[in-house]
């Protein structure tokens, strides 16, 4: 009886060995590759919603401030969809008849709501919170992208743990002036447009802490002094939060310090970002990347 | 089972998927036992004492019958072989579920959104929780207009933020999928609007409401009562009887002997220093009128505090109470020697010329034992006149109350330590006879209409009044009620109840105090209130409850209506509605008091009638939360037993879990024998509120039996009867198996003195307790003498092995050895900017003031989204509270002391769950806890095993409630989901620390002490728990921990625990001693 195989089956043999490694790599890779892919995080797609609402048209074009809608964004984990009503506030006006808004008035003559799709869907078992992060510091475009320049809404980051941790694990390259969070075309300080802070020697919210201006102080940035009159003669040393005084209080903090603080010039993200971290105190990347601040 | 009561009781449940076999031991054996143990010794339970193979069997498992799971063990009816047919393609998707795109999920925006919203932020309104021994405060948390936790309302003067297990389960019961959704007509769905028409006209019709009867449950609502009277005005032949199947007969009856009117006795514990309670179970619940006031007055007493007298308390009681275990000394009588007892202490305070009580002329008193109790007892008192209390049990014979009042009377307590007011309920009666004599009516054709307001008689009622055909002779029965149960489905009408949180009321509180009831959401079925129905016979019967309760509250609101309304719904209760103390004293003394009923005959035993510590009268018996709560003490979960000493055991030859036929006035009952350590011989003890039938809903359907059927009429509080051993046995439902684990004898490693027995299996807990002092306390004596007894070894301390050489070489909290890692263990980092230390979480638990109520296990429930799992599950130890009450009695079964701790997730720093988990799935964060990341957990189980203080729990099965409808409501939104095969354990309310931390950042302030209140701590009605940031040395839990009385459980471990415990005290009477 002949041979069966002949002795090419085994290079066949051999080859097919290496090829089924490669394709279970393959495989791993193009998982991994997919799990990431705009088509499982949906990252740049624009869902097919009810009204085919433009940010830009509204942000960018008619100059609306995004807390006109997003009411709750400073105090609460949810930024808050707007209500029917806050449509109607204009489009009783203005629009009236126009079809697009046709749902927009069945909405508010039904009492129905209006049935958005969530562009920005997160895990069920993320607790994020919008509260803290604009705060302390990170603008809206940070994460949500150009929304004035997007006709319909899409994602702009993906969203996955990895491109939150990314941030989480070192806050400074996107900490940008608290008066600086709604701007949606901030690019952060660079050597020709530079940022000068100063600490504003008030207690209280992270937004008070520290100024921020883009235009030069009035007498140079090493030696200007904008702030108000001393509130005491105690001390002229830099101390924006107590120590846990024995005693007192843990939470009343001591007032800090008017002194005369000068502004400092920042011309790169990072050297802003690090003096931001530290007046705004952002927590250290092992308690911002710790487990138990996204999952409970 | 054999007879028919108990197949109708455990019928539906009669699937067991194990078989553990209970403990068969004997009175000697124990005994034996017991002799054979050197000083102290701590035990858990019967079945740790007994020791036996079969037990060991059990415990060789951690989670028993786990590997050999039977066909039933999957729950949803498919077989494990059949899930897996069903399931293989998901199985084989499995490894792809990281990949799984979410759905698309909708969002419904508001059309108008409500003012003062913030969505993701919960708000809080006060209301108050009606119950017949007066209104419990509360604050409701609601997230989006949905209630998801009621709390105590810190406003009020006598609530002060605490609660207690049946208020915090109360949203369980708003949110019961079983609640009646409509109203019927015999049966079919029916229109309000047409029972108003046909009640009125009825009325109308009727001679002056001739055959129109009432029956409500308990009033405590000034506005019902005054819209009763309304009603008696327009129709005065309409009779209101109001009966509960639990209620205060006993007091009202003794007060109107005694005061000539219906009063109600305030006890001010705070003024204290001798309690003595004639089978009060003021700790246990708000079962007892008072219970957070009382319970709070008496820790507040009983902390071991420089410059405070500590409280004594003497317990007299038949069966084993929190109360009657936090007692410095503790009698167990049975009902009639109690009785007597109570009596013959008030003869002996009211005539100098008895100076003691003496064993002889023919005293009850009959013991040695009793003789010494009651003479050093009476010795106490006298010094303490005025400054000592007599506390009678609601549930004891008028007699107790009677020689209760004779007592603080001529102790001189009145006034001081005892207060005399009206009643909470504003139309105080006396229930039991008012219930016999409407079936009187019933039976002589009188009774034309019932309308049972939130009454469930066809359960509850004595079955010698024969209610069930008294009720079938009334035309037209009416039944208000939450759920369609044993009465509704039998009425011709049945109106669904709204629950307290879905609808407007009033009540009082126990010290007086009326609270406006206001809806926390709409009512989710429509519904009435006890308030409509009356208002049907009234001239505006559209008019709301709000309209009524809003035009009573006139009556007591004082100042401009409009602002001290607002202000009295904002608060939560209306300022100056207080009962002041009345004038009026008790006449005559213990002479006075009623004939105490007989003892029982010989050969017979007093079956004793309690209402159920979880589920009180069967009301909340399909609160799954309640069902599944070990009970106080004997650790019963979803089921009742017959409760009875060990002597009393041995009498009737029974063994643990033997199945006993009672028989009390010809009717009989099986069921299952509890031995219950220092329950009084004699005297058997079961609870009412469990058996309920199928009607009564998912949870309670034939959980238990219904001891409702052997009650009398007339002795609700105890009556004698016979027990017989039938034969067959029941397996009795008891939390225990999770806390005790398989040890080899390898294990036991004492290098001075080998431990006594070397056979079998260990369990931590039970074996050890008193070695590796787990519970750790000292008499007053002892601790004046040595304050640092929790951690030396004093030799006069009987038995206290603290630091004992062999466990561990380096003694208690050893020293870090080296590490790879020096930042190991270290919680000092300092934020650079500003120079503030980081938090370091940390829980003190003060032995001393818990009182083992359940209040904190019942919050962990609604906080923590923890499911139920049922009677199957939780007797293979797979019940998922995540805090738990440990009981370990010490000493004799007879007459032993018990320690409660309280035992959940410690946070060790040098955890050992963490150091065996392969994913990574439990690790520490920067502030110290010790986190589960559920989305790693795959489920090895290894992290429980390797936790010695066994708190962690696994989702054997898809316990969590995905699809009930009503149940997503009730949901805490700021915790996880968990779901089958995922490991959980108490996190410390990780959702509230974050909730803190970002507010706190956001002012850039550090957290304040106090600022994080976890679900327990919030509940527990004794302020034994303290938590906060122990960096902090001003913080209240740092100030805990640096009482030299502080310990940690286990320490020679070195798992270095957050939660530490403060060591109790006692204050036992010397003479005693």
């Amino acid at each position: 009886m002949a041979q069966v195989f002949d002795r090419s089956s085994n290079a066949l043999a051999r080859a097919s060995l290496v090829l089924t490694g490669l394709l279970v790599i393959a495989l791993g890779v193009t998982l991994d590759q997919l799990q990431r892919s705009p088509w499982v995080t949906r990252q740049g797609q624009r869902a097919d919603q009810p009204i085919p609402f433009s940010h830009k048209h509204h942000v960018e074009g008619l100059g609306l401030q995004c807390q006109y809608c997003h009411t709750t964004v400073e105090v609460s984990s949810y930024a808050g969809i707007p209500p029917t009503k806050t449509c109607m506030n204009c489009h009783a006006e203005i629009w009236t008849n126009a079809p697009m808004l046709q749902p927009v008035r069945d909405s508010w003559a039904t009492g129905q709501s209006i049935q958005w799709i969530k562009v920005h869907d997160l895990p069920d078992f993320v607790y994020f919170n919008h509260s803290v992060h604009v705060n302390k510091g990170i603008g809206c475009a940070t994460c949500h992208g150009r929304v004035d320049e997007m006709p319909l809404m899409y994602m702009e980051n993906s969203l996955q743990m990895e491109w939150c941790l990314d941030c989480h694990r070192n806050p400074a390259k996107n900490l940008r002036p608290t008066s600086e969070i709604y701007n949606m075309a901030w690019q952060g300080p660079t050597r020709g447009q530079p940022v000068y802070c100063a600490p504003t020697g008030k207690g209280g919210a992270t937004a008070q802490s520290t100024e921020c201006i883009t235009r030069q102080p009035p007498s140079g940035p090493e030696i200007a002094f904008t702030q108000e009159p001393s509130l005491g003669e105690s001390g002229t040393r830099l101390e924006p939060r107590s120590e846990l005084k024995e005693g007192g209080n843990a939470g009343q903090t001591v007032p800090m310090i008017p002194i005369s603080a000068p502004y400092q010039k920042f011309s790169t993200q990072m050297d802003l970002g690090r003096y931001l971290t530290a007046q705004y105190h952002i927590r250290p990347p092992n308690e911002l990347t710790s487990c138990e601040t996204c999952h409970r | 089972m054999k007879t028919t009561d108990m197949e109708q009781g455990i019928g539906s449940n009669a699937t067991v998927v194990t078989e553990i076999a209970p403990a068969k031991l004997t009175l000697a054996q124990v005994r034996a036992k017991l002799d054979g143990t050197r000083g102290k010794r701590f035990w858990k339970n019967l079945d740790e004492l007994a020791d036996e193979p079969g037990f060991h069997a059990m415990l060789a498992e951690e989670f028993p019958r786990l590997a050999g799971a039977e066909p039933n063990e999957w729950v949803d009816a498919v077989s494990r072989r059949g899930f897996m047919k069903v399931m293989g393609a998901s199985f084989a998707l499995a490894g792809l579920a990281g990949c799984t795109k979410q759905p698309d999920e909708p969002i419904f925006p508001y059309v108008k959104a409500p003012e003062d919203l913030i969505l993701g932020k919960p708000m809080y309104f006060a209301t108050a929780f009606p119950f017949p021994t007066g209104a419990i405060p509360v604050l409701v948390k609601s997230d989006a207009f949905r209630p998801i936790k009621v709390d105590g309302n810190p406003d009020h003067p006598m609530a002060k933020g605490k609660s207690d297990a049946l208020t915090q389960a109360t949203l369980l019961d708003l949110y019961d999928p079983d609640r009646s959704t409509r109203p019927l007509y015999r049966g079919q769905p029916a229109d309000w609007a047409e029972f108003q028409e046909a009640f009125a006209k009825a009325a109308k019709a009727s001679s002056g409401g001739q055959g129109i009867y009432f029956l409500s449950e308990t009033i405590t609502s000034p506005t019902l009562a005054a819209q009763w009277k309304q009603v008696q005005a327009k129709y005065p032949s309409a009779k209101l009887v109001q009966w509960d199947a639990v209620n205060q007969d006993s007091s009202r009856a003794a007060s109107k002997a005694a005061f000539g009117s219906y009063m109600d006795a305030q006890y001010k514990l705070e003024n204290a220093d001798v309690i003595l309670s004639l089978d009060a179970d003021f700790l246990g619940g708000i079962a007892h009128p008072g219970f957070l006031p009382l319970a709070a007055a008496y820790s507040a007493r009983h902390r071991y505090v420089e410059g405070q007298t500590m409280n004594r308390m003497y317990v007299v009681e038949t069966m084993a109470t929190v109360t009657g275990f936090k007692a410095e000394h503790r009698l167990a009588l049975k009902p009639s020697d109690l009785e007597a007892f109570a009596q013959q202490l008030a003869r002996v305070m009211a005539s100098p010329s008895i100076p003691n009580v003496g064993r002889a002329e023919g005293s009850v008193v009959r013991t040695a034992e009793a003789v010494i109790f009651a003479n050093a007892l009476i010795k106490d008192l006298k010094a303490a006149a005025g400054r000592c209390v007599v506390v009678p049990g609601e549930q004891a014979p008028a007699s107790v109350h009677a020689a209760a009042y004779a007592l603080n009377a001529a102790l001189g307590n009145v006034g001081k330590t005892v207060i005399y007011t009206e009643t909470v309920n504003p139309l105080p009666s006396e229930q039991n006879a008012d219930f016999a004599s409407l079936v009187g009516d019933i039976n002589a054709g009188k009774v034309q209409w019932l309308v049972m307001l939130g009454v469930n008689p066809l359960y509850s009622a004595p079955a010698d009044l024969e209610f069930q055909a008294a009720f079938d002779k009334v035309p037209n029965t009416v039944h208000l009620g939450s759920h369609v149960d044993e009465t509704g489905v039998l009425s011709v009408w049945h109106i669904n109840k709204t629950h307290y949180l879905e609808s407007w009321s009033d009540a009082r509180a126990y010290d007086g105090t009326i609270s406006i009831i206001q809806p926390m959401i709409a009512p989710m079925y429509g519904g009435h209130s006890a308030h409509e129905v009356l208002q049907s016979l009234l001239d505006n019967p559209e008019a709301s409850a709000f309209d009524v309760v809003q035009e009573n509250a006139k009556t007591y609101i004082k100042g401009d209506f409009a602002t001290a309304w607002r202000k009295a719904l904002h608060d939560g209760w209306v300022e100056g509605t207080a009962f002041t103390a009345s004038s009026a004293s008790p006449k005559g003394g213990a002479s006075q008091a009623p004939a105490a009923s007989s003892a029982a005959p010989a050969g017979m035993y007093e079956i004793s009638f309690r209402p159920d510590p979880s589920l009180y009268d069967g009301r909340y018996a399909n609160v799954g939360w309640l069902q599944e709560l070990p009970k106080q003490i004997t650790n019963l979960s979803w089921d009742n037993a017959a409760m009875m000493s060990l002597a009393t055991m041995e009498s009737l030859g029974l063994a643990q879990s033997d199945a006993v036929e009672i028989e009390v006035n010809g009717r009989k009952l099986v069921a299952p024998a509890l031995m219950v350590p220092g329950q009084a011989d004699g005297a058997v003890t079961v609870h009412v509120g469990l058996g309920r039938r199928v009607e009564a809903g998912r949870v309670a359907a034939g959980a238990g039996f219904n001891a409702y059927y052997l009650r009398p009429s007339g002795a609700p509080s105890y009556a004698a009867g016979k027990l017989t051993r039938t034969g067959g046995t029941y397996d009795i439902c008891v939390t225990k198996v999770d806390t005790i684990e398989h040890r080899g004898a390898f294990a036991q490693q004492d290098l001075n003195d080998k431990i006594f027995d070397k056979e079998g299996t260990y369990s931590l807990p039970g074996h050890e307790a008193m070695e590796r002092a787990i519970i750790r306390y000292a008499t007053l004596a002892e601790v004046t003498k040595n304050p640092n007894f929790a951690h030396e070894n004093d030799g006069d301390v009987p038995g206290a092995l603290i630091n004992k050489v062999g466990y561990a070489p380096e003694g208690e909290t050893p020293a870090h050895g080296e590490s790879f890692f020096p930042d190991a263990w270290r919680y000092d980092r300092k934020d650079v900017s500003s120079g503030t230390i980081q938090n370091k979480w940390g829980m003190a638990i003060d032995l001393n003031s818990c009182i083992g109520c359940n209040a904190c296990v019942v919050s962990c429930y609604a906080e923590n989204n923890i499911p139920v799992v049922g009677r199957e599950q939780v007797k293979i130890g797979r019940n998922m509270q995540w805090l738990r009450i440990d009981t370990y009695f010490e000493g004799d079964l007879h007459a032993p002391r018990a320690h409660f701790q309280p035992m959940a997730c410690q946070h060790c720093e040098n955890a050992g769950c963490e150091q065996v988990c392969p994913v990574g799935a439990t690790v520490h964060s920067p502030e110290g806890l010790n986190v589960m990341v559920y989305n790693r957990c795959v489920g090895t189980r290894y992290c429980s095993n390797n936790c010695v203080y066994k708190v962690r729990r696994f989702n054997f099965l898809l316990y969590s409630d995905y699809d009930t409808e009503s149940l997503k409501f009730m949901r805490n939104p700021d915790v996880t989901v968990r779901s089958r095969g995922v490991m959980e354990k108490c996190s410390y309310c990780i959702q509230r620390i974050e909730a803190a931390k970002i507010d706190a950042d956001k002012q850039n302030r550090p957290i304040r002490d106090g600022e994080i209140v976890t679900a327990c701590q919030q509940a527990c009605p004794a302020s034994a728990i303290t938590f906060g940031n122990t960096n902090d040395p001003n913080s209240a839990v740092s100030k805990q921990k640096a009482t030299e009385r502080d310990y940690q459980v286990l320490a020679d471990l070195n798992f270095r625990p957050r939660t530490t415990y403060t060591a109790g005290v006692i204050n036992p009477n010397p003479e005693l001693a």
